[in-house]
């Protein structure tokens, strides 16, 4: 960045390959910073809502009034709010969430949460990409034509997460009885409603929130216009004249798109992942943070939200990587 | 509009008529009581002229109960869409009038509150502060304000060196009258009502799924069209309607809410 070259490369007539990689630095640490800066407000959120919070968290504590003195100087409740902010940000930095307070005694919040929180993604991400191919490869084939599925896409997106969470097992578990009465198969292994992990319900899990939490009818949508909109493109006609493949053309375009809707939907993937990890009794994350809330563990709970605003943000500064990569006209309007 | 969506804008105006109703009454006014009816002599029985879609396992009129669901949802959905909508214009009017750093501070709460998932910071409120139908509709409404202000600014942002906009300065109208009529009420009112539309189903999901994975939301005895369907579930009774009626409830009402919304979105010009 603070190579002098930079500056002489800014010329138009600079040599362009060389360039690219110079002029992502800029767009690439506003973007950094940006994250940064919305993470911290997001901290900022939280702590405010449990300031508004009328009742006292002491309380909670079975012992709390003989150690309030103790406990208060651990979560910072004898300052005023700008310095618990500070204090809260610079431990969350350190890694340092607090220790839990109905979990084992004196475990810390990250060694909890973050177990958990890899059990998630291992949920939360293949669901976004599923999301992501499933409406490309509609939009893809339904592109240009009225039609039926993109209203079906409709009808079945908006129905929520837990609803379809609820069908599927419906079904499953109806379809396992029958099939065990009709002598098709012996008990099988997965059953949905048992609390037991298996891969049958992890992958129920992916596929209704790949279908559910509004997703899919937006990515199909959203690439059936892109391909119109290429189609008419005159560099599209270009390419066919000179021979050259087109759908690398089309798939190129199609991505930033795809990014913008994928980090505006992760927020409601991952509040979907808490209701789907909930129905289908998953251990990860969200369920985690379910139980912390009904048991008011507040450390856990918080780190837990915030962890799930950092995934959010992160998300969100994936696709602009994504979108300014892919597109440099967005790299000068990110200047 | 479409025939479609006239249709679902009635089926959502009776929906939410009944809530308003059935919330504004008081309990003893209505022919039917929660807490009494349980008679488990005539559990899961399918429907009939004393119960037009039969009763749940408890014996419980299920179309009674569909009926009553609606309050745990109504009111605190049009309180959400209140708060959003008058905060939401209300900033994002000033920010477009002022521009700036006010614009830019709008700007910025709006993607912080978009990067914590609505459905957590709910959750989070009410573990705090308790668990209220009424407090889940405003920090829904609170928390989705600054998108509808965001929404607000850059559109009148982008209209503000408009024709019409000089025009009706060169009338000698003042500012006042040209952000409040030509620019919010003749550019903004179907827009911010779409956001209404979206944060109105976005509520009843929320309502729902609180009140179906249980511990939050709506409790038994209360009727929520969630509860009734985790209530129902695992039961195997001839009554079919039990765990679909409020299934189909749940799902055509947000269908309609998405249907409407679409319906008011203005056509691209050119």
């Amino acid at each position: 960045m603070a190579d002098p070259q930079l500056r002489h490369d800014d010329t138009p007539s600079s040599d362009l390959a060389r360039a690219g990689s110079w002029k992502l630095v800029f767009p690439v640490l506003r973007l950094v910073a940006v994250f940064m800066l919305t993470l911290a407000g997001a901290v900022l959120a939280i702590q405010l809502l449990l300031w508004a919070s009328p009742g006292d968290p002491v309380d909670l504590v079975p012992n709390g009034e003989e150690i309030r003195a103790q406990l208060e100087a651990e979560w910072g409740l004898d300052r005023s709010l700008p310095e618990r902010y500070v204090q809260f940000l610079g431990r969350a930095l350190r890694g340092d969430l607090g220790s839990s307070l109905t979990y084992r005694p004196g475990a810390t919040v990250t060694e909890l949460i973050l177990p958990a929180a890899g059990r998630s993604l291992r949920l939360l991400i293949p669901a976004l990409l599923l999301s992501m191919g499933l409406g490309l490869g509609l939009g893809l084939l339904t592109a240009g034509r009225s039609s039926v599925v993109r209203r079906l896409a409709q009808v079945v997106s908006v129905a929520p997460v837990f609803l379809l969470a609820f069908v599927a097992v419906h079904l499953l578990n109806e379809l396992a009885f029958y099939g065990m009465e009709a002598g098709w198969f012996g008990r099988p292994g997965w059953f949905a409603l048992p609390d037991t992990d298996s891969a049958m319900k992890s992958s129920l899990a992916i596929l209704v929130l790949a279908v559910g939490s509004g997703a899919l009818a937006e990515v199909h949508a959203a690439v059936e216009d892109e391909v119109v909109r290429l189609r008419n493109a005159t560099f599209v006609d270009a390419a066919v004249a000179r021979g050259a493949p087109v759908w690398k053309h089309v798939l190129w375009n199609l991505l930033p798109p795809l990014a913008t809707i994928a980090y505006g939907r992760a927020a409601f993937f991952v509040g979907g992942l808490v209701i789907v990890e909930k129905v289908l009794h998953l251990n990860g994350a969200g369920s985690m943070l379910w139980q912390a809330c009904r048991l008011r563990d507040y450390p856990v709970a918080l780190g837990i939200t915030v962890l799930a605003a950092a995934a959010v943000c992160g998300a969100r500064l994936l696709g602009d990587l994504v979108r300014i990569s892919v597109d440099p006209r967005l790299r000068e309007v990110a200047q | 509009m479409k025939l479609t969506a006239w249709l679902g804008l009635i089926l959502l105006m009776i929906v939410g008529l009944i809530g308003v109703v059935t919330g504004l009454l008081p309990d003893g006014w209505l022919p039917y009581d929660i807490v009494a009816d349980v008679s488990p002599s005539d559990a899961g029985a399918a429907p009939s002229a004393a119960h037009w879609l039969g009763t749940d396992h408890l014996g419980r009129d299920v179309a009674w109960r569909l009926v009553l669901a609606t309050r745990a949802f109504v009111g605190p959905g049009l309180l959400a869409c209140l708060l959003a909508s008058v905060i939401g214009v209300g900033a994002g009017a000033v920010s477009g009038f002022l521009g700036g750093p006010i614009a830019a501070l709008v700007r910025y709460l709006s993607t912080v509150t978009a990067s914590i998932p609505r459905f957590v910071l709910v959750l989070l409120a009410i573990a705090i502060n308790g668990n209220s139908t009424w407090l889940i509709g405003a920090v829904a409404g609170v928390a989705y304000s600054p998108a509808v202000a965001e929404a607000v600014f850059s559109r009148i942002d982008s209209l503000q060196r408009a024709d019409f906009v000089l025009a009706a300065r060169a009338h000698g109208l003042g500012p006042f009258r040209i952000l409040g009529y030509h620019l919010l009420w003749v550019n903004c009112r179907r827009m911010v009502g779409r956001h209404a539309l979206n944060l109105f189903g976005y509520l009843l999901l929320l309502e729902t799924t609180l009140s179906y994975i249980g511990g939050f939301g709506v409790m038994e005895p209360q009727p929520s069209w969630g509860n009734m369907l985790a209530f129902e579930f695992g039961y195997r009774t001839d009554n079919i309607w039990g765990v679909w009626a409020p299934a189909l409830a749940i799902w055509v009402t947000i269908f309609c809410c998405g249907l409407v919304s679409d319906a008011l979105a203005e056509r691209r010009r050119g």
